[in-house]
């Protein structure tokens, strides 16, 4: 069993692996580059030379290729020392055309491009653009720079090698004090007194690697780190595993206690804080909170993270779903082709054919008529703002599990077992529910993972009609924002439900089945 | 022995004729006369409530085909008059006198909502039909091969985990992009990977039938691969196809209408668009049958073509003849 799961897993890491390859073909190579500036309120003010280097800078913001304008080079060779300022500032300056170019300035241009050049860029020139009298126009400077399309292989290579991210203690570079781990048993972000075990670090990334606190699930680790993929445009700089697991809402604030002594009510997460190379030097807040760089720190928010909610709503409307379907499902197979089987099969029928934003829109309707909250307040939370979405993700889990427990529960009705039993004088009702269901419900029990898994990816139009602030919605805002790492880390996301909820419904149905094994020596 | 004969005034050849052991007369079977075709139809009439659902069948299709070549409809013509905008029914139609035109109000731009239903019916209708006839085709003839063929299985089901992993809503959208949202870079987008999940339902079905012992027997007697799949392997799955085509028709308009929702359908007028252009109109008080129609309409499409179509993959089945 474990053998077969654990070969499961590996074909399924492999497919996944595949599914973000096409993806990245997707978007990279086959999606207009041109398209990202279709909403871009800056495009359309610049003109002539700025215009195209804008095009390459925020195609590199947005990870389609690789781009080094000349004097980001002649910026690095002064910073390392090879030259010194007064060359950088003379080389820089490009004449109109290339023949207008000093000498100095032929020099490291022809450097330059060797460099890159050798390296598999296009180094391209822009001449001036002049206005009459030789003026130049505006933004018509010229321009050298060298580029290079990232080829799939080495895309998806770094993606992956960057995916799992261990924090280590060589991280931080210029760091006080000695490099190494340590444990206490009283946390010092709680105050020191209180026992609370915590494990830190220094020269880490993170200050706490391990630590406990009163929130869900009380126990949390900053050691590893997943990473889908850095969002340029949904949520700036934030790595989208991130921006699916911090909280939202209100600042919550308390007393904080400072690693320098000094006491603030502050929303002030310290167990957040990561290294900021310098930080302290440069303000003057920070030096009178910490006593070391470790100063970058989230905030306490009094909701849950995008993926809380998704998962609240997907985990309780799939419970209603089975609490409903199911009985509604015996009743139809016990009473069949009476009124309860007429009724319920015309509720499956609609479901199945009517366009889900049809009956989602039509429950908001009648909920909002009835007095209740049809949208997600995150100011003012209530239980009662969770009723109409989660009603409205369950309604097409009941039709679906309707549907199939009725017919696997009247194909086992003419099972010899059931006419057995029946003869041995068991009553109706125990034989629909200690072997009718018993047996109908394998098939069902394998799709449990996954109607938690489409409740959870299912949820865009719910999420969007009730302003849940959920991960429903991000696949779509981060194709309409053209944020390509996003959208390749959403996918690996769902990717990765979708094949761990088909294995462990096969799991969960060879551990309720006895009669289903995957071993290959039972043959 | 020949005068025998004379004296009937025929020659013997007349009389009888030498017949030999035909071996294809001997196999002929005697049975009632069976057409397929006229069984269907005599199990799908057999029930009263499905003259009713042909009825409106009917006449979904005669609206959404037949009454747009035979109106004159501009969205735009009453861009300029305020008072026509925004009517529900009744006002609509005391302001245009009762028509066609008027019974389901006028929308943001003034046009008549019940043309603009049946002007985006056709293309979302045609949408529908266009994927479903091609994803249906190629999603059959895959299937069975896929079924019988063992060796290309395994290579088909790998694929099939891999793309079944792509989100719809992607691949659709990057299409869309990439070829702007046209009727028929949606019907790409639609048919791309669709017809494996068909090909994989299919091949199920046929894997099931593939191994029965007439199967076996004709395998036996030498018919090829493609007769068997034709007239073994076929007939038997229609109505198991019809019943998935009857889901399948309904899901794409379905499809298209969610599409719309989130800012992914098409730029033409389709029933998806007329329904996400009157979102804003929901909200607004006295303007929520704008939203409402639309979308009302278009559930009894999805509704009538489900049925009607589940009805008749009943029918299609050869067991229910009897």
């Amino acid at each position: 069993m474990t053998k077969y799961v654990i070969r499961r897993l590996i074909h399924g890491l492999i497919s996944v692996a595949i599914v973000v390859a096409i993806v990245m073909i997707l978007i990279y190579g086959l999606m207009d580059r041109q398209l990202i500036f279709a909403k871009d309120p800056t495009f359309s003010k610049i003109g002539n030379n700025k215009k195209v280097l804008y095009m390459y800078d925020r195609w590199e913001d947005y990870g389609y290729l690789h781009y080094v304008p000349y004097a980001d080079y002649l910026q690095k060779l002064a910073e390392s020392g090879t030259i010194d300022e007064d060359t950088r500032s003379r080389a820089v300056l490009l004449g109109k055309t290339q023949a207008q170019d000093s000498d100095l300035t032929k020099e490291y241009i022809e450097k330059f491009t060797e460099k890159y050049a050798k390296e598999g860029y296009t180094v391209e020139r822009l001449d001036a653009v002049t206005v009459g009298g030789g003026k130049i126009a505006d933004g018509g400077q010229p321009a050298l720079f060298a580029y290079k399309d990232i080829p799939l292989l080495s895309r998806l290579g770094n993606y992956f090698s960057q995916l799992v991210s261990v924090d280590n203690i060589h991280y931080a570079k210029n760091v006080e004090g000695k490099r190494g781990y340590s444990f206490t048993w009283h946390d010092p972000a709680k105050g020191g007194k209180k026992f609370s075990p915590a494990l830190m670090g220094n020269g880490t990334k993170h200050r706490y690697l391990l630590f406990f606190d009163g929130r869900f699930p009380y126990m949390h680790q900053n050691l590893i780190k997943i990473q889908l993929g850095k969002s340029y445009s949904v949520n700036q700089g934030i790595d989208v595993a991130d921006t699916m697991i911090e909280p939202q809402g209100g600042y919550v604030k308390s007393n904080i206690t400072y690693p320098s002594g000094y006491r603030e009510v502050s929303a002030d997460d310290l167990h957040s804080a990561t290294y900021v190379a310098g930080s302290r030097k440069s303000s003057r807040l920070l030096r009178a909170r910490f006593t070391d760089d470790y100063t970058n720190t989230a905030t306490v928010k009094n909701q849950k993270s995008r993926m809380g909610f998704s998962f609240v709503n997907g985990i309780l409307s799939s419970i209603l779903a089975y609490l409903i379907a199911v009985p509604a499902a015996i009743l139809m197979a016990r009473k069949k082709d009476k009124l309860a089987d007429k009724i319920g099969t015309i509720y499956i029928v609609v479901i199945i054919s009517v366009p889900s934003l049809a009956y989602i829109f039509l429950v908001r309707a009648i909920g909002g008529a009835l007095g209740m909250p049809t949208t997600f307040d995150l100011d003012k939370a209530t239980m009662a703002m969770y009723v109409l979405p989660i009603i409205s993700l369950a309604l097409p889990g009941i039709g679906g599990i309707m549907r199939w427990l009725r017919r696997y529960m009247i194909d086992q009705m003419n099972m010899d077992y059931v006419k057995f039993a029946r003869s041995e004088g068991l009553s109706e009702s125990e034989i629909y529910r200690k072997h009718i269901l018993k047996n109908a419900s394998i098939p069902i029990i394998q799709g449990i993972p996954g109607t938690i898994l489409a409740a959870l990816v299912g949820a865009i139009i719910t999420e969007r009609c009730y302003v849940v602030p959920g991960t429903g919605g991000m696949l779509v805002e981060a194709l309409d924002k053209h944020d390509n790492s996003v959208v390749v880390g959403v996918v690996l996301f769902y990717a990765i439900i979708s094949v761990i909820s088909y294995i462990l419904g096969d799991v969960l149905m060879a551990t309720v089945d006895p009669r289903i094994s995957f071993a290959e020596k039972d043959r | 022995m020949n005068n025998e004969f004379e004296k009937y005034g025929l020659s013997e050849e007349e009389l009888f004729a030498r017949i030999d052991n035909r071996s294809a007369s001997s196999e002929k079977i005697t049975a009632p006369r069976y057409s397929y075709w006229k069984s269907v139809f005599r199990v799908f009439f057999r029930k009263k409530i499905n003259y009713f659902i042909l009825g409106l069948l009917a006449v979904v299709l005669l609206l959404t085909y037949v009454y747009p070549l035979f109106v004159n409809y501009d969205p735009y013509a009453n861009l300029t008059e305020e008072a026509m905008k925004h009517l529900n029914p009744s006002k609509a139609i005391d302001a245009m006198g009762f028509s066609l035109h008027s019974i389901l109000g006028t929308g943001a731009q003034g046009q008549s909502t019940f043309d603009a239903i049946w002007f985006g019916s056709r293309i979302s209708v045609s949408l529908a039909l266009v994927c479903a006839a091609i994803n249906m085709t190629l999603g059959v003839a895959v299937g069975c091969l896929w079924g019988f063929v063992k060796k290309i299985d395994m290579f088909m089901i790998e694929a099939y985990n891999i793309i079944a992993n792509v989100p719809m809503v992607l691949l659709i959208s990057v299409m869309v992009m990439i070829f702007s949202a046209t009727f028929w870079s949606m019907v790409l987008a639609m048919c791309l990977t669709e017809w494996l999940f068909i090909a994989f339902f299919i091949r199920t079905q046929v894997i099931i039938i593939r191994d029965r012992e007439y199967n076996l027997a004709s395998k036996c007697l030498g018919t090829p691969v493609s007769r068997i799949l034709t007239r073994n392997v076929l007939p038997f799955m229609t109505s198991v196809i019809v019943t998935y085509l009857a889901a399948e028709i309904p899901s794409y308009i379905s499809y298209e209408v969610f599409l719309s929702y989130i800012g992914m359908g098409l730029t033409e007028d389709s029933l998806g668009k007329i329904i996400q252009a009157a979102q804003s109109a929901m909200i607004t008080p006295g303007w929520e049958f704008e939203f409402w129609a639309p979308v009302a309409v278009s559930a009894i499409i999805t509704v009538v073509l489900y049925v009607a179509g589940q009805n008749l993959g009943d029918a299609a089945d050869p067991r229910t003849h009897m």
